[in-house]
């Protein structure tokens, strides 16, 4: 291509986007309000509740998801050394965001999912899209998100998303595809309509994989923490960029073990719940 | 015997070259080589294409440039004397050894103020001036009366401030100037755009959708030429380097009790070596003492760059064909002919 071509094409895609994002870009703004709303709520919720009710809720849960009395106690202690060290108020905000997008990237993924493991077709053209998202680097997509929505949670949030995302819908779709065809058939030949098959049989038995899913999500919001900070989202990757261009290694060391601490703390309690509900059907894992 | 067939042309070749050397050196005789220190930003790039090319076709000098950037060009310079010239030395930065450099009579400050209308402080967008038109005109202390005309995302309650990301220097002067005005009492938010994509990011959104910004932004960039942002008056003075080295840049704990004040004096100057000062002759010297760059056309020129993706030597063409009104003012009319002919 021309220089001058090139230089032209690349100043078209510039001004389209332009014009594209002064004409919707407070629509899409204010689709996304209750989001950010939601988001907002849920981290002056966790801000203003004392930190023992907070341990308490994090030990509780612990012990529904694992019923480790380790893994209880682990995650108590873990979070009263955040607590100590001073990394409280930006652990919270993490939370707030992991727990948001978590429940983003389920309510969007699970239906794509879904709709994915019932016909090839969608399954070949979704998958190209879900390799795109997990690979493109995130710079990339940042400023189209900045020129779109600005600075802050929700742009943050997208971000987050977009990298997390995959691994729900790819697990969900494994999942129910290999649900046994005898289970299936069984069900065809009671007379079980698409939506009755799907809910009571395809969706609970697939669920350990789902849940793996899941998993994988929560791990990857995680390791984009400090990618969204890097728009304005307040939580421990703050630090983390302030560590990195001062050169401060205590600060940034405190900070990412705090964020691996998370980390652990989602994983196990996700993983040895969707163990135990492999269990609790008779399935052996593979 | 192949080696002698040869050997007279090419002896030519080498005599040729010799004598074109030897000629050129003598049109050169008032100036010879320069070595320029090419920074690798946009400004920076511009004025150093601009030197070569002025220096080369008005002045007759043979003019390199080499890549550079603010501490390791100014320590080169001083240790070694070489690069001859900096055409934009943020002299913040090197405060000390510099004024040191100079008294000891190494280096040279050829201008004070190569680009005009330079500096750091508190920017406003022109959606901000469409939307409360009295703004016009308002210092900063009085426009931190009004956090309403600035509602943030978060919470529209408060008005936002956008300061620096975490990291930078001025992320501890905006902390501690938004404690000095007391601007939490008043309703407003300190806003961490977290990278620099972030704060150009937030400002083009706002300019772009004619929303109100307001926050720390610096000239001459482009971001200011073509967001035509407003800078803000500040209505205090100066608190004076002594509490503005100590407290306004120091992390929190280690500024109590900050004081409002303006922001401080940014010092950009085009610095030369003593050597090539008396070898260039008063000429070149008082050309670089003249050329100044106005700050809106050094931000026209950065937002044309940015607009066209082009380098320091593009545009150095670009800002002497439509800039004639300006540079001819810095060289003498045999000079300028000169260049003209040669663009």
């Amino acid at each position: 291509m021309e220089r001058t071509d090139l230089m032209e094409l690349k100043k078209a895609i510039d001004l389209g986007f332009r014009l594209f994002s002064r004409k919707y870009g407070d629509a899409i703004e204010s689709f996304f309000d209750p989001l950010l709303f939601f988001l907002v709520r849920l981290e002056k919720l966790l801000l203003a509740t004392p930190w023992p009710i907070i341990i308490l809720v994090v030990a509780i849960l612990a012990w529904l998801g694992s019923r480790s009395w380790k893994l209880v106690a682990g995650s108590a202690v873990a979070f009263m050394l955040i607590g100590y060290f001073g990394m409280w108020e930006d652990t919270m905000a993490t939370v707030a965001i992991i727990t948001v997008c978590t429940i983003l990237c389920i309510a969007v993924g699970i239906p794509i999912g879904v709709l994915m493991s019932k016909s090839d077709r969608t399954e070949k053209t979704i998958l190209p899209i879900l390799d795109m998202m997990q690979t493109i680097p995130s710079f990339v997509y940042l400023v189209p998100i900045l020129m779109l929505l600005g600075i802050g949670k929700v742009p943050g949030l997208i971000a987050v998303c977009i990298y997390a995302l995959p691994p729900v819908v790819r697990l969900t779709n494994l999942g129910i595809r290999e649900v046994d065809k005898e289970t299936l058939e069984a069900c065809d030949s009671y007379g079980a309509t698409p939506f009755q098959k799907l809910t009571t049989v395809q969706i609970p038995l697939s669920l350990p994989t789902i849940f793996a899913g899941v998993n994988q999500t929560i791990m990857m919001a995680l390791a984009m923490v400090v990618i969204a900070s890097m728009i304005g989202v307040k939580g421990l990757g703050v630090p983390i960029l302030r560590a990195i261009s001062n050169q401060y290694l205590a600060l940034g060391l405190m900070n990412g073990l705090a964020i691996v601490a998370l980390a652990i703390i989602f994983d196990r309690i996700t993983q040895q719940y969707g163990k135990r509900m492999q269990k609790h059907r008779g399935i052996q894992q593979k | 015997m192949k080696y002698l067939k040869i050997f007279p042309p090419s002896l030519a070749i080498i005599l040729i070259g010799l004598s074109s050397v030897f000629f050129s050196a003598q049109a050169n005789a008032e100036c010879g080589k320069v070595v320029i220190a090419s920074q690798n930003w946009a400004s920076a790039e511009l004025m150093a294409e601009v030197d070569k090319v002025i220096l080369e076709n008005g002045y007759g000098c043979e003019v390199e440039l080499i890549p550079g950037s603010t501490m390791p060009t100014f320590t080169s310079m001083d240790e070694k004397g070489a690069p001859d010239m900096n055409p934009e030395q943020w002299a913040n930065a090197v405060y000390t050894p510099l004024i040191k450099a100079v008294d000891e009579g190494r280096l040279v400050i050829a201008n004070k103020a190569p680009i005009g209308g330079l500096g750091e402080g508190w920017w406003i967008t022109p959606g901000t001036i469409e939307l409360h038109p009295e703004i016009k005109g308002m210092t900063a202390v009085e426009i931190l009366e009004h956090p309403e005309w600035f509602p943030d995302k978060e919470d529209p309650s408060k008005g936002a401030f956008h300061g620096c990301p975490a990291g930078w220097g001025c992320q501890l002067v905006n902390a501690n100037l938004f404690r000095a005005f007391d601007m939490e009492k008043k309703g407003w938010v300190l806003v961490d755009p977290g990278s620099a994509a972030g704060l150009d990011g937030s400002i083009a959104k706002a300019a772009e959708s004619g929303n109100p910004w307001l926050g720390y932004y610096w000239n001459p960039t482009s971001i200011v030429g073509k967001y035509d942002l407003q800078p803000v008056p500040w209505g205090v003075d100066f608190i004076g380097r002594d509490h503005w080295d100590n407290c306004i840049v120091k992390p929190e704990q280690e500024c109590a009790d900050p004081k409002p004040s303006a922001w401080t004096h940014s010092e950009v100057n085009s610095i030369i070596t003593a050597e090539f000062a008396e070898r260039g002759g008063s000429d070149i010297v008082s050309y670089i003492g003249a050329r100044t760059y106005p700050g809106t056309v050094m931000n026209g020129m950065l937002v044309w760059m940015g607009d066209n993706q082009a380098g320091g030597s593009d545009a150095a063409i670009e800002f002497l064909n439509n800039h004639e009104d300006v540079w001819s003012t810095w060289v003498s009319s045999s000079v300028v002919d000169k260049i003209k002919s040669a663009l």
